[in-house]
């Protein structure tokens, strides 16, 4: 009897390992078996809802909730600065681009946007839908101090 | 070169008196003459007035429509697109005529390579850009109007903060598409000075 | 809760003030929402990422990360990340985290065709050392092998290079940093005599002119990119140009971008120094006084298996690394033929654009960086375009100068202080010293505390190399850390998958999540990361910084170091060592190997109590002496006086990293240069004393073509890269829900043209097809690159498209290191291949 329990119990094993390494996504894990050649799924749609996400923690860059599709950002031309500079926000009703971004390399703050920063994409990126291969586990500032039952 | 010499033989021709034609006969010759003129310059109009056309010259194609095809007005859900013309000739037969008219400098510009390579149409873009949003804003972006009608739009179809913009300024007439629409379809020049879109306030920079 | 600016500006100057005087400040009261620190504890480490290294503060509560953000007192980025730096606070968390050994088991034991099933570290431990014994009994030495890492931390390199050459007597050693940076850094030594950059990132706000070739800095090196960028739109002498084989988004800044045929940037290289001397615009004098001139071996084969044709044909296949004395003279008469019609014509490039470049190199007013990445050194002539960039460099003196530079950039966080300084390539030893070298092989001797003639004097496998032992069966016992080769190696469906099955070889992969590599494994043990451990990293600019245990490891995960540590542990000396060894040398015999290589007084000298007071080093708690800094310590003396000197263990806790050598506690910014570098005597402006006799050495070479080249079946140069959103092979950044989100799979990015011609468009489901292999992808027509027609690009990120697949195995015959960028291919679409294959 013991015996069959164990024998149960070891049977269940690969599936507990199966559940611990439940992200089997080809995206993450490669092709199985390897030298299959999985299809690839279409390009995912992007996010064009307008709708600000909460920040992980305070200085995590937004993602950027609309298209930019074809924006520039060369010499001649930043198109996120014609709606997120400072002049162009009431006009646009788009967020200010922060003032931390109007400090340069030595700490002085600027009167307009610093030079460093003028690369908006390099921190702040556009969303598409596709489902998260894998959950994610990080808790925030706030899911740790107040735990689940109440903390405070 | 060629052109100028068939010019000119066309040109001697010309003025030339009749000397052995009837009234009759130059009349009604004139008459179908003439239709097959109009026939001829019409369609010849409009072969200019093809997309073909404006990229055989290679200033047109590797450097605005290369840029075209990036973007919406080319690639789009339905496949509808604009093709050159679409948005740099006029639809109504006198404007067409003096965008024609003005064209022939642009024949002049490939003739003497005035943006061959990359760097003179770079030099050149702003320039270029200029005679476009001056004719956009004068006609109050007649091109842009035609496909897309204030009338026609669906703003909830739109984003919430674009419905806004069109409601505040498009429908009250305070602003025409050029002045929000700029660099739609091509990329755009250094923009210092460019009322809403200077960059004074974008980089504290340099000119260059 | 939400913190104000201000207060939360305050809190964190408070806490990195508290940092850096060694204090941790108490949990301040303050009310809810508004300031103050929340139980925050803020420390200070290098970003996870790539070989920028820049600094990040860390924000721990309850034993986990909570917040990430720049380090404004980090010299290299001053308060800035890219997406992915900021996002760092998340790729621990991913939860498929491997948290215990796992094993390929049946009815009860090993068996390679098993199913993975978890196992205790000594099952797994005592697996792999039933393994690695047999094969050392069977094969020798040569039969085992490890394959590291530009991540692994300075002494975790450390550590395996002590216990592969050391303890296992084999030079089969090899950092994944050979993909990534062996041209370099062999172009460095055959130059200089010594690795790593002569200048520093300071470069970037000293310079005029930035030339960028084969890198995208944008994308790949972003906050370097802000330097670039800043100075580019506050210097009005300033410009940028870009090579590159198709245009990206550093092109997007670029004031000439300069998209040459793939392979010829060695053409451009010569016609930039043939136009300089032709001109008269060589600084003579410095090339007189300060340079050898030197010709190299040409048509030098690919670095491809030797009974390849390309290889058979080859003339100087087996000498490729070797260069003959030369004179200015024959240098003069060989640059003649790389005239501005020739290369123009070779390359592509528009000739206004060449002479632009050609004349901002030549302008004795104009200061000019030159920086490369992989576009140079995963490339057949690697070796080649690294010396012809510094010829150039020669020939107008600009180098070793603030503002001017060739600056060679690195990929991964690790792989100058880690596979280069330590020395974890198969013909390396520490600061510089080859394995060929008998009296440098005795240096270390000495240093490790080991018997005479211990140390192994034959080059070990490079990466490739093992590779193909794997698959041929002569490499029996191997183990991966912090890497996932089985997606990043070239032409993995037939050189390296076959090798990690073969019956006859037991692969061992520790990793901290479940890559393709690790689910190709026999043993996977679980491995603590970044912040779990403490740790040391060295980036480009030649700057080392520590960074401390923050949160603990989940489950039975344990660092690499603890691994390689614990695992030597079973081994004796007699069980490894020649027995004419021990028998000169009694006093090691029936010793471990964890008590020769570590606890040999030197490695174990420092107690635990040494550990600044509120962190903690589950390593050396676990081995009863402060492993971390015993390790740092011995290997800082191969390089003290040497020019490599480096700061004491401590000193790196305190400061944001120092650039070496650090001589009385001053780092170096610029070397070889009188007055900038403590090695240069007065009097000598310059003195490259890497090289006995004291000069640089300029090697020419010619343009040669590249392996392979479109034909018409494979149609298509492909290149393979990475882009901004994720690192690498993506085991990390593709469990971070934005970066996931932001760019979920590769695409093959190709020209609309090319794409109509195929009758595809974006979106369209395409085969990708060398003749290797093949992998499925997606047709993206617009976006972040601008491919010229006949060249397409797809990333490597994304395991289930493991283009490299289809890459081909031709690398640098030189420096060894693969060309990534240059293959050919054909494009076409899904549904006529399944129809091809009766499939609908």
């Amino acid at each position: 009897m013991r015996l069959r329990l164990l024998m149960a119990a070891l049977a269940v094993l690969p599936v507990l390992v199966g559940a611990a390494m439940a992200a089997d996504s080809p995206r993450l894990v490669g092709p199985k078996p390897f030298t299959e050649v999985p299809a690839a799924p279409a390009l995912p749609a992007e996010v064009t809802d307008d709708v600000r996400k909460m920040r992980n923690y305070p200085e995590q860059p937004p993602v950027i909730p609309h298209s930019i599709r074809d924006y520039q950002i060369d010499l001649n031309f930043n198109k996120c600065l014609s709606c997120h500079s400072r002049r162009y926000t009431e006009q646009s009703q788009a967020p200010m681009v922060s003032i931390s971004h109007y400090q340069d390399r030595e700490g002085n703050m600027l009167g307009a946007l610093a030079p460093r920063r003028y690369v908006c994409t390099s921190c702040h990126v556009q969303q598409t839908n596709a489902p998260p291969l894998v959950d994610n586990q990080f808790r925030d500032l706030d899911a740790l101090a107040s735990p689940p039952g109440g903390g405070r | 070169m060629a052109l100028r010499d068939s010019v000119l033989a066309v040109w001697r021709t010309l003025t030339r008196p009749a000397t052995f034609f009837s009234l009759g006969f130059l009349t009604l010759g004139g008459f179908i003459a003439g239709v097959a003129f109009w026939g001829g310059f019409n369609t010849a109009l409009e072969a200019t007035n093809r997309e073909a056309f404006c990229i055989s010259c290679h200033e047109m194609q590797t450097n605005p429509y290369e840029e075209l095809k990036q973007t919406i007005h080319f690639t789009n859900r339905s496949g509808v697109r604009a093709t050159c013309p679409d948005c740099h000739v006029p639809h109504n037969w006198t404007d067409k005529i003096a965008r024609k008219m003005q064209a022939s400098k642009e024949v002049w510009g490939h003739l003497f390579g005035s943006i061959e390579t990359r760097e003179k149409f770079v030099s050149l873009r702003r320039t270029l850009a200029e005679h476009e949003w001056h004719r956009l804003k004068a006609n109050n972006s007649l091109e842009c109007r035609n496909c897309h009608s204030a009338e026609s739009m669906d703003i909830t179809k739109q984003g919430a903060r674009a419905a806004r913009a069109h409601e505040q300024y498009l429908f009250t007439g305070q602003m025409t598409c050029i002045d929000c629409h700029k660099g739609i379809a091509h990329r755009l020049p250094d923009m210092t000075g460019v009322a809403q879109w200077d960059p004074q306030s974008q980089q504290p920079t340099r000119g260059h | 809760m939400t913190l104000t600016r201000r207060n939360y500006l305050k809190a964190q100057a408070a806490a990195t003030a508290a940092a850096a005087a060694n204090i941790t400040l108490p949990v301040q009261a303050a009310p809810p929402g508004v300031g103050g620190d929340p139980g925050i504890k803020w420390s200070k480490a290098p970003c996870r990422f790539c070989g920028t290294g820049c600094g990040v503060m860390v924000g721990v509560k309850d034993n986990r990360v909570v917040a990430t953000h720049g380090d404004m007192q980090h010299e290299t980025n001053r308060g800035l990340n890219c997406v992915k730096g900021y996002f760092l606070s998340k790729i621990m968390y991913g939860a498929d985290r491997l948290t215990t050994p796992l094993m390929r088991m049946k009815d009860g034991r090993f068996d390679k065709n098993g199913e993975f099933q978890p196992v205790t570290w000594d099952q797994a431990f005592d697996e792999m050392a039933r393994q690695w014994k047999k094969t050392l009994k069977e094969k020798g030495p040569t039969a085992v092998g490890m394959f590291g890492s530009g991540q692994w931390t300075i002494w975790e390199g450390y550590a395996a290079s002590k216990l592969m050459r050391a303890g296992f007597r084999s030079n089969n050693l090899d950092p994944n940093a050979r993909h990534c940076m062996a041209s370099a850094a062999v172009t460095f030594i055959r130059a200089f005599g010594s690795d790593e950059p002569m200048g520093c990132y300071d470069d970037m706000e000293h310079t005029d002119i930035f030339v960028l070739w084969g890198s995208n800095m944008a994308e790949m090196h972003p906050v370097l990119w802000t330097r670039v960028t800043d100075r580019r739109l506050t210097n009005p002498n300033s410009k940028i140009f870009v090579l590159s084989t198709y245009e990206h988004r550093s092109s997007d800044l670029a004031d000439v971008s300069l998209v040459f045929k793939p392979g010829t940037d060695l053409a451009i290289l010569n016609y930039i120094a043939n136009y300089i001397v032709s001109n008269g615009l060589a600084k003579k004098e410095f090339v007189d006084k300060f340079v050898n001139i030197r010709r190299a071996n040409t048509d030098i084969g690919y670095g491809l298996r030797p009974e390849n044709t390309l290889e058979q044909r080859a003339q100087h296949a087996n000498d490729a690394q070797v260069s003959n004395p030369s004179n200015w003279d024959e240098y003069v008469e060989f640059l003649k033929k790389y005239t501005l019609d020739y290369t123009a014509e070779l390359t592509g490039v528009p000739k206004e654009r060449l002479e632009a470049l050609a004349k901002a190199y030549a302008d004795p007013k104009l200061k000019v960086v030159s920086f490369w990445t992989m576009g140079f050194n995963q490339h057949v002539r690697g070796v080649w375009a690294n010396h012809l960039v510094y010829n150039i460099h020669f020939l107008t003196g600009k180098i070793s100068e603030p503002g001017n530079s060739p600056f060679s950039l690195t990929g991964q966080p690790s792989a100058c202080g880690t596979a280069r300084e330590v020395g974890t390539f198969a013909h390396r030893l520490p600061a510089d010293m080859q394995v060929t070298n008998a009296e440098h092989r005795k240096a270390a001797e000495r240093i490790w505390k080991l018997p005479d003639g211990l140390l192994p004097d034959k080059i070990g496998f490079h990466a490739v190399q093992q590779d193909r032992m794997l698959k041929d069966g002569k490499l029996n016992a191997y183990w991966i850390q912090v890497n996932n080769n089985l997606q990043t190696a070239p032409n993995t469906a037939q050189e390296t998958y076959p090798g990690y099955r073969n019956p006859s070889n037991f692969v061992v992969v520790s990793d901290a999540y479940p890559t393709i590599t690790a689910m190709a494994a026999d043993v996977i043990l679980p491995a603590a990361m970044w912040v779990e451990k403490e740790g040391a990293y060295g980036n480009a600019e030649r700057r080392t910084h520590f960074w401390h245990q923050l949160v603990e490891a989940p489950g039975q995960a344990r660092s690499d170091l603890w691994q390689l540590m614990e695992f030597s542990k079973r081994f004796t000396t007699d069980e490894v060592w020649p027995a004419e060894i021990l028998d000169k040398n009694p006093e090691y015999k029936g010793k471990t190997l964890f008590d020769v290589l570590y606890a040999n007084k030197q490695v174990n000298k420092y107690p635990v109590t040494d550990l600044e007071a509120g962190y903690r080093s589950a390593e050396s708690e676990a081995f009863g002496f402060y492993a971390q800094k015993g390790l740092f310590e011995e290997y800082a003396e191969f390089g003290r006086g040497h020019g490599h000197d480096l700061a004491h263990f401590d000193e790196y806790h305190r400061t944001r990293g120092l650039q070496w050598p650090v001589v009385d506690n001053k780092e170096t910014k610029w070397r070889y240069r009188e007055g900038l570098d403590p090695y240069v005597k007065a009097g000598t402006g310059f003195h490259f004393y890497g090289n006995p006799d004291g000069k640089a050495n300029l090697v020419f070479a010619p343009y040669e073509p590249p392996a392979e080249s479109p034909d018409q079946e494979f149609d298509l140069w492909l290149v393979t890269g990475r882009v901004l959103e994720h690192w690498h092979s993506g085991s990390m950044t593709m469990r971070v829900p934005e970066l996931y989100r932001a760019f979920p799979g590769a695409v093959l990015f190709m020209h609309p043209d090319d794409a109509a011609a195929r009758n595809l468009r974006r979106g369209s489901e395409v085969r990708v097809v060398s003749r290797r292999g093949e992998i499925r992808s997606r047709v993206e027509t617009r976006g972040r690159n601008r491919m010229p027609r006949g060249v397409v690009f797809v990333p490597f990120f994304d395991a289930s498209q493991p283009i490299n697949k289809v890459t081909l195995d031709a690398t640098d015959p030189i420096s060894k290191q693969t060309d990534f960028k240059k293959c050919a291919v054909k494009v076409v679409p899904s549904q006529m291949a399944s129809a091809g294959e009766g499939k609908q």
